[in-house]
């Protein structure tokens, strides 16, 4: 199966400025992708490559299938696609703009149209420009959803709204969801928005893929470890190179296992710690960043 | 609107926690056989969760007979089913030896740990009372 988005060694640069580097990552068909990462970590940058807006100084993607440097009208009437600060006619009235748009979408639903209309509570015959943020991004979605596009592209759709209005943007993506192919790409730098919702996440710092793979499997193999020592010792070695973050005080050992499996990672402790007992308690995505994102910047253990 | 009540914590998958959510209100009687169960698509919506975790809330829950697909009619919720000999022998001697090391680990007496099962018993009964005052006051 094609995967939705495919970038592969995406780069990157505005001047000498690498914004981008050596980026891949796949966003499986009918999958929700969370594309996370701090401000400024270049995930904006990597949306719009992928979108045909700017050129990549090396490596590819491919968005359903489409080389994206050859993405044209066709192509963009199967991806719905709302930016950071998405640019809406400010005169005219919320029908007067799905009017306009309609005809652009030959599977443009006015049905579907209307349905959201109400479930987002939206004025149609006032200008948008008297609109609030939240009801201007909710507009957007629309826009972008009612001609059921295959991929819908959202980038950082929940900044700055109240948590009423994410939910509301959020069960009319679900609106849609569910009803065969249907992918998502949505970037954030907040974990918590997407949490739940997401079932596969990347995780983009300083321009680089720290990891991309399904949450399942990344909420299975990480765990925080404390091994309750019998007497005082000093850090083993060989230390694992999966314990990440690696905190030792007089009779406690902390670490954050990044390849845990209870039978292994008991008899692992047992091996380094003389039958000491561990207790591995499950981690929030946030945890599992943060663990991340500092073995990153120290390459091991952290004082 | 939900038949019952999901409060996601962080770290532990979401289909798990609903899972356990639905079975809850299944064995206390908030759910009743031939309850219509809710779709994918109104779980996914109400729960904010993705569309493939709501199903595979409905498989889970159907795979271990507490649902019922009845073609036409939607998703049900089953008669509680008989549970085999390995499935009790799993509970009684596997997970209840989990519980008691806990319990030993904290020091918590056996009849402490008694009372606060037969609380959370009659609790999870159909028509039981909040227990948590009973333990609150052991502790």
């Amino acid at each position: 199966m094609t995967p939705a988005v495919e970038a592969d060694r995406l780069t990157h640069r505005y001047g000498r400025q690498e914004a981008v580097s050596e980026l891949s990552f796949q966003v499986p068909e009918s999958s929700i992708y969370a594309f996370l990462g701090p401000n400024g970590a270049g995930k904006t940058t990597t949306i719009k490559i992928l979108m045909n807006l700017l050129r990549p100084s090396g490596g590819h993607a491919a968005v359903l299938g489409i080389p994206s440097s050859r993405l044209g009208p066709e192509g963009l009437q199967n991806i719905g696609y709302v930016s950071e600060n998405q640019k809406l006619p400010e005169s005219m009235t919320l029908d007067q703009l799905a009017a306009f748009c309609a005809p652009l979408y030959p599977k443009w639903d006015d049905s579907l149209c209307s349905t959201l209309v109400q479930r987002f509570d939206l004025p149609r015959r006032q200008k948008i420009s008297s609109f609030s943020r939240g009801m201007k991004m909710k507009t957007a979605v629309v826009m972008s959803l009612a001609y059921r596009p295959r991929l819908l592209i959202l980038d950082e759709p929940f900044s700055g709204l109240d948590p009423v209005v994410r939910d509301e943007i959020i069960e009319g993506m679900l609106e849609i969801a569910g009803r065969g192919e249907w992918s998502v790409l949505v970037s954030s730098h907040d974990l918590s928005e997407v949490e739940n919702l997401a079932d596969h996440v990347g995780f983009i710092r300083q321009g680089r893929m720290v990891v991309s793979e399904p949450l399942e499997s990344l909420q299975r193999r990480f765990r925080e470890v404390e091994v309750t020592l019998a007497q005082p010792c000093p850090q083993p070695q060989p230390w694992p190179a999966a314990w990440l973050r690696a905190r030792i005080s007089e009779r406690v050992v902390r670490f954050v296992d990044s390849e845990y499996d209870e039978a292994r990672t008991a008899e692992r402790v047992h091996q380094l710690f003389d039958d000491a007992e561990a207790v591995a308690s499950p981690m929030s995505l946030r945890e599992i960043f943060v663990a991340l994102a500092r073995e990153e910047r120290h390459g091991g253990t952290d004082a | 609107m939900l038949p019952f009540k999901v409060t996601f914590k962080p770290g532990v998958p979401a289909c798990e926690q609903a899972v356990y959510a639905a079975k809850k209100s299944i064995i206390t009687g908030q759910l009743r056989p031939g309850d219509e169960f809710p779709s994918v698509r109104a779980l996914s919506q109400a729960l904010k969760i993705n569309p493939n975790t709501a199903h595979k809330v409905v498989a889970e829950l159907t795979r271990e007979g507490l649902l019922e697909v009845r073609p036409g009619l939607g998703t049900v919720v089953a008669e509680i089913p008989r549970s085999s000999r390995e499935q009790r022998a799993t509970l009684l001697k596997d997970e209840l030896e989990r519980l008691v090391v806990e319990a030993k680990r904290l020091s918590i007496d056996l009849e402490v740990l008694h009372e606060a099962v037969t609380g959370h018993w009659r609790r999870l009964s159909p028509g039981g009372a909040p227990v948590e005052k009973l333990v609150e006051a052991k502790l």
